[in-house]
Order: C-alpha cells, then structure tokens, then sequence
C-alpha cells in the first residue's frame, strides 16, 4: 500500500533526471543536414533554423572542441549574450520588481544572472559525449513569438524534449526561455527569485545572494 | 515456517490514520502569513507559490535532507556501485510496468481511449515479451510509455491543484495530488486488492518499496543536485518545478499556455 504510493509519487519526479543531461545536451546537438554560412541568414528569419543554428554553433565551438574549460565557457558567454534577451528573460524573473528596480540595478542582476547561467551549465561541458538535437516543430507562439520544440537524443537512445520559446526582435530572433520536459527556466527562476526578496526583504538581498552564488560557482571550476 | 511479522503501518486503516493525523497536524500547524494587500508584489508572489503550509512544509524539507543523507544517499550509491546501468533501466521498466494498472483506469477516468489502448498494449507485449516486464518490447513497437494518477484525473475534471505539501521520502505533493495517490493506491490499484485478499505478502510489499524508492531517487538524484546548485532557494525551486511537470503531465503533450515575456 505504502509501496505503491510511494512509486506513484516518484513518477512524478522522474523528468528531473532528464533535466540535467538537457542542459549540457543543449548545446550538444548535430543537425543531420550540412551547414553553411548562407543558412545562418536564413536563421534570423526562421525559427527552426535558429535554433538549429544555436546547436550546431554549441557543439563545434564549444562541445566538441578541444579547448580548455576556462575557454569554453567564455565562448558560451559570448553565445549566450548574442542568442539570449537578457533584459527580457530579467523584465519576466523579476515582473514587478524589475520595474520598481533603478536602471543600475537592472544592470547588475542582467550581469549576475548571466553569469549563473554560465558557470553552472559550463561545469558540464566535459560530460558531453555525442548527444544531438533535432527540431521537431514550431508554432506561433502570442505577438512576434515562436514555440520551437525539439528532441534532445542521447547515445543510449534516451529522448527527451527541449522547448525555445523565441520572439522576434528588430536584429532577430532571441531565445527567453528553455523548458525542459515541462520545466520552464525562467518560471523556475521566477520562483526562487520572489522567495529570496521576499526572505530578504529587498532587491539589494538577491543580488548579494546572486553575488555570493556566483563566487562559489566560479571556485567550483577552478577545481 | 515462521512468517514475517506484519507492520501495522502497512494495513490500510493505519495509514489512513496515519494521513488523517497528518493533515490534522497540517491545519494546525502555524500557517504562512499572507502578506497585506497595501504590499502586492509580495501578495503576487504569495499566491503564485500556493504554499500556505510553508512553515511546516520547509521543516519536513529538512527532515528529508537528513533521511537523504544519512540513508537513501548512501544506498543509492551502493545500487549504483553494483548494477550497471542497463540493469538499473530494466528494474525501472519492470517497476513502471507493474503501475500500468492504474495508468490504464486513469486513462480510461479522463476519456483517452487511445491512450488506453496504448497502456493496455504495453502492459500486455511487456508482461508476455518481455520477460514479466523486465523488457521494454512495447517502445520498440512504437507503444510509447506515459503515467497517469487520479491526481491528473481529478485535474482534467476541473479539480485545481490546492495547497502545496512536501512529505518526506515521497517528495512534493499537493492537496489534490495527494488525494488522489490515496485513491490510486486503496482503490485502483490491483495489487492492493490482491495482498489484501491474500494478506500474506508482507515480504513482497517490503522489497517492492524498497526497490521502488531506491529506482526512483536512482533515477532524479543526479538532476535535483543540479536544481540546487543553480537556484539559491532550493526549497521554492523544487516546488516550482513540480508543479511545471504536473502541469505538462496534465496536458498530455498539448502545448504549454502563453507566457508573457513584454509585459
């Protein structure tokens, strides 16, 4: 009795266990069909491109190149800023507290939250061994937006799904969230962010966690 | 022969006690306090996460902690130690494909007869193929696997998912999906109709647990270790991320509700 109902409620958790090989997967993957620099124009007006673009870009470039750690993550760095919305992916974490926080502070959590996301996917990087991406579609996604979804396949043929939501800026299309068999990163950040403020009991006390966050991240590397 | 002892824990109307002195103590226990409407981005922020338990929640959280690491950490590195991974995958399947009964009813409960179909057709290639489970026949046929519970059901019947409660051992719940792990495990479940009848499989109950939980955390432990490293309140991530896959369980594949990123 007990028994069952404990297997019932792990069922729930099981996507977790796919989380973590998705977000090294991210980068990871390899379109079948040949590359060329022609098609990375094409990428800012079709969506399905640019994610596939992303993918190939993160496992030439960073994945599969043999290039030290420190290397890596600096190229994703330069990657994440060019494919991400920073200020847009911050302006939906933080909703209202973004717009009742100054122009300065904006900037600083823009810089902190770039570098959370840097250190703790970089510290995977070296795990990566072959997995690809495949687009599976797209759809509309509310003004200017596209949902792609896609399927994140590993060596042993485990599968699991990656969606982009994507919008359309002036430049071209910018990544704002990765959900990952269900589990939005923005949401989840969202979240863990309005608990710390609200624990805090302001702005400045997230971003001294942030700041903390970050400096222990960055020691974990060096190791 | 001497039989094993039974466990009163183990008899339905103990553990219901056992849930209703839980719930009890949950209305009791010292709720959050809901912030004033004169502070909306805290009161936005407070009815969002849906945990008015939270005090009593949190604490729970840290009693798991301690189970995790003085004694499920510890096994599951020693199961991990001793069964490849493909062995690990087959108890997984075999597991998964002793729950498909109540996958099936569920199915059926919401109206997917397709979906129904498609359990009843696992069930019945991976029992008979593939060795009482061990082997998933059914995926090689194109019968991809998905779970149901009453939680899911209730949600399709218009049921909303109600306060946030976290158990130690089981994980995160809510109200209604831990009502519904009830239902599914007194009145689904036929294995449960089957050792109540018999009464005599206290050993198989015992190892079925224990494999179960065991198999489980095998499977998420890697990816909740990740979760905490990248969040700095672990706890309101966890909860966040629970709630996402229910939501995405309960859609069944349709797409994920519009989220505005230019407000």
């Amino acid at each position: 009795m007990t028994t069952r109902a404990i297997s019932q409620i792990h069922q729930f958790l099981r996507p977790f266990a796919f989380c973590l090989i998705a977000l090294w997967g991210l980068g990871a993957p390899v379109m079948a069909e040949s590359w060329s620099p022609a098609m990375a124009e094409e990428a800012k007006t079709d969506a399905a491109l640019f994610v596939g673009s992303f993918a190939q870009k993160g496992i030439n470039d960073i994945l599969a190149a043999p290039i030290p750690e420190a290397e890596k993550s600096e190229r994703f760095r330069a990657m994440f800023k060019t494919y991400f919305d920073l200020p847009g992916i911050g302006r939906f974490v933080l909703t209202r507290y973004w717009k009742a926080a100054s122009p300065a502070e904006q900037d600083r959590f823009t810089k902190l939250f770039e570098d959370v996301v840097v250190y703790t996917w970089s510290r995977r990087f070296s795990e990566y061994n072959g997995q690809t991406l495949k687009v599976v579609s797209q759809q509309p996604d509310g003004d200017d937006g596209t949902l792609v979804k896609s399927t994140i396949i590993g060596n042993n043929n485990s599968h699991f799904g990656v969606d982009w939501r994507l919008k359309k800026r002036p430049e071209g299309y910018k990544v704002l969230d990765i959900v990952i068999e269900g589990v939005s990163m923005a949401i989840t950040y969202r979240q863990d962010y309005s608990t710390i403020i609200s624990q805090t009991g302001s702005f400045t006390g997230l971003l001294d966690q942030m700041d903390k966050q970050v400096a222990d991240l960055k020691a974990q590397q060096k190791k | 022969m001497k039989s094993i002892p039974r466990f009163p824990i183990f008899h339905s109307l103990a553990v219901a006690r056992i849930l209703g002195a839980f719930l009890l103590m949950a209305t009791l226990s010292a709720c959050a306090t809901k912030p004033p409407a004169s502070n909306p981005m805290a009161l936005a922020a407070y009815e969002e996460a849906n945990d008015p338990l939270e005090p009593m929640n949190r604490t729970m959280f840290k009693v798991d902690a301690g189970i995790d690491h003085v004694l499920v950490r510890p096994v599951v590195k020693g199961y991990r130690a001793v069964v490849p991974d493909a062995g690990r995958q087959h108890i997984d399947t075999f597991i998964n494909n002793l729950r498909s009964p109540i996958t099936f009813v569920n199915d059926v409960l919401q109206g997917q007869i397709r979906r129904a179909s498609i359990t009843l057709g696992r069930m019945v290639v991976n029992t008979g193929m593939g060795f009482f489970g061990f082997w998933d026949v059914g995926e090689k046929l194109g019968l991809e696997s998905h779970s149901e519970d009453f939680g899911q059901t209730l949600a399709v019947w218009g049921v909303p998912d109600g306060p946030y409660v976290y158990v130690p051992l089981l994980g995160p719940s809510t109200f209604r999906d831990g009502f519904g792990l009830a239902v599914d495990s007194f009145l689904i479940d036929p294995w449960e109709w089957y050792s109540r009848g018999t009464g005599s499989l206290d050993w198989v109950q015992w190892a079925y647990l224990g494999t179960t939980l065991v198999d489980k955390k095998d499977a998420y432990q890697d990816a909740l270790d990740e979760l905490k490293k990248s969040s700095l309140d672990y706890y309101s991530a966890l909860r966040s991320s629970y709630r996402q896959i229910r939501a995405k369980e309960i859609r069944n594949g349709a797409p994920p509700p519009l989220e505005d990123f230019d407000q």
